[in-house]
């Protein structure tokens, strides 16, 4: 196995834009192809597209050799598309990574897209009723939010965690955001906003979600031993993992104790060779404030049941005890599915060069994790860096 | 202006509700392995398949046991009470075809030592507690299609 690099990444501002997906993948190609140099669309001989629903968000199906001919980019070694719902990217990116580390590819593409806005928004919200099994689970209305907003219940109930406590962490992620240009929602908002914010799905309110977005970001892989051909700059590819239990509700390993991102985690350590200390950025799935509880629990930050106190005490604030989303997470960048994991690292990528406004800077980083969840929470995946 | 000739072009206004935002099951055995289920809800009874060879009660139903990879399995009656294990409300964001239903509460049914999702029908979110006592409803499509739901056991 080789050492893998990436050497550049690029990536539209998030929202409601307007712009048609086909403008999303330009705007995000050329950005991405613009930050490296001595490296053509037509140097890259793989291209993984990650992209969760074309074929109902905008009514397009083969999408991988789409997004290669708009990107001037030939594949000659390896053309997919990945589609792990909101994990599609970090597919994406774990598939780039094993070509080049493999050898199979020698200048991969990671991209990720996706064009969430359309004119009737019922539509959209339709798109995202089977995502969980539909037969069984979607049939019952089950799409993100009540299902999270059940995960959110439980943990309540079992562990006494707040309304507040989750208030918090949008609160964190919003800070963040706020010195974000990239980023969907620009504003910071107080635990009071957040508790006035429109009911969703008790005890889910509007600012607990992750927003529907518009986005596209994408990055480029080389063999380590090359990545200095490209930039002085270069961030590795250390470790990853990935796990899943079950899919339909019945059988999750349970609701509020994510085993199979306790699984992942373990994995992604170990190929990376590192400890929970050696963590300096976390760019955690906060889909909905109750993930990024679940996840500080998952990855051992703090005891299970613990993690709205440890929000709470200002632990995954940079330069507390683990820097989680110093981008804006999901929460305040918006979670544009295809695209949300390689917008996670086009950011780490900006830290460890020192590109990111200073507010959300974390300094002397040298070790990150990239984490999504998919599904009902059932699948993680999980891709850690070094400088 | 060009002097290009310039045309309409009409398209249906309204379309029979595709297959692809029909959220229901299948049941016809043409379409299915699994239509006993529906055959069986038909006279009442909510059932699931049991492996024969490794014991193992499989939801959803199956055809092949994910367990044990045997495909023999008995039709096993979950009763009719259930207990809420979770619940919720959808208030804002329902798909298509169930907007006019807004707000319906949304749970997860402890049947059987099972955990099913389901409709709760008849129930208002603030009425509604873990733990309390659910039973079994069925709803009948249109089309002669049914499915499952539950009601609050003190409720009419």
């Amino acid at each position: 196995m080789r050492r893998v690099a990436i050497v550049g990444g690029g990536a539209t501002r998030c929202g409601k834009r307007e712009a048609s997906w086909r403008d999303l993948v330009q705007e995000a190609g050329k950005a991405m192809f613009e930050s490296v140099a001595n490296l053509s669309p037509k140097d890259a001989d793989s291209l993984i597209v990650g992209a969760a629903q074309p074929e109902r968000f905008v009514f397009q199906a083969h999408v991988a050799p789409m997004v290669a001919e708009y990107l001037g980019i030939s594949p000659r070694k390896v053309l997919a598309r990945t589609e792990l719902m909101c994990a599609s990217g970090q597919a994406a990116i774990r598939y780039a990574w094993a070509c080049v580390a493999t050898g199979l590819s020698d200048v991969a593409v990671a991209f990720g897209v996706e064009k969430m806005f359309m004119p009737d928004m019922a539509e959209a919200q339709t798109n995202m009723t089977c995502v969980l099994d539909r037969e069984w689970d979607g049939v019952n209305g089950l799409s993100a939010p009540p299902f999270f907003a059940m995960t959110a219940q439980r943990h309540m109930h079992e562990f006494g965690t707040t309304k507040e406590q989750m208030a918090q962490v949008s609160v964190k992620n919003h800070h963040y955001s706020s010195m974000n240009p990239f980023a969907q929602f620009q504003k910071e908002v107080s635990v009071e906003d957040v508790l006035k914010s429109l009911m969703i799905s008790p005890p889910l309110q509007l600012l607990d979600c992750s927003g529907i977005t518009d986005g596209a970001a994408g990055v480029i892989m080389v063999p380590a031993d090359e990545a200095r051909k490209y930039t002085d700059t270069p961030m590795y590819v250390i470790g990853s993992g990935q796990a899943s239990i079950g899919n339909a509700v019945n059988n999750l390993a349970s609701l509020t104790d994510w085993v199979p991102l306790r699984l992942a985690v373990e994995e992604a350590f170990r190929t990376a060779n590192i400890a929970l200390k050696d963590i300096d950025i976390a760019e955690l799935h906060d889909c909905f404030t109750i993930s990024e509880i679940i996840e500080y629990e998952a990855f051992g930050w703090c005891e299970k049941g613990k993690g709205g106190e440890f929000i709470e005490e200002g632990q995954p604030y940079i330069g507390a005890k683990v820097a989680v989303n110093p981008r804006g997470g999901l929460l305040g960048c918006g979670h544009p599915l295809g695209a949300t994991a390689i917008l996670q690292t086009v950011d780490i990528l900006q830290q460890f060069r020192g590109q990111v406004p200073k507010g959300r800077l974390v300094e002397g980083a040298e070790v990150a994790v990239a984490h999504n969840l998919s599904g009902p929470a059932n699948v993680h995946s999980i891709v850690v860096y070094s400088r | 202006m060009s002097n290009v000739e310039f045309d309409k072009v009409k398209r249906p206004e309204t379309i029979k509700l595709p297959f692809m935002l029909d959220f229901y099951p299948l049941e016809d055995a043409k379409l299915t392995g699994i239509s006993q289920f529906f055959t069986n809800l038909k006279e009442g009874h909510l059932t699931t398949t049991k492996c024969k060879k490794c014991s193992k009660l499989l939801w959803p139903p199956r055809i092949v046991c994910s367990n044990c990879l045997s495909n023999e399995f008995e039709w096993v009656d979950l009763g009719v009470e259930g207990e809420l294990y979770a619940f919720t409300e959808m208030r804002v964001g329902a798909p298509l075809g169930f907007v006019e239903d807004v707000p319906f509460c949304i749970g997860i049914v402890k049947i059987n030592d099972l955990l099913i999702s389901s409709r709760i029908d008849n129930a208002k979110y603030d009425q509604l507690k873990i733990g309390d006592k659910l039973k079994l409803k069925i709803v009948k499509l249109e089309d002669g299609r049914v499915f499952y739901r539950f009601i609050g056991i003190n409720e009419k």
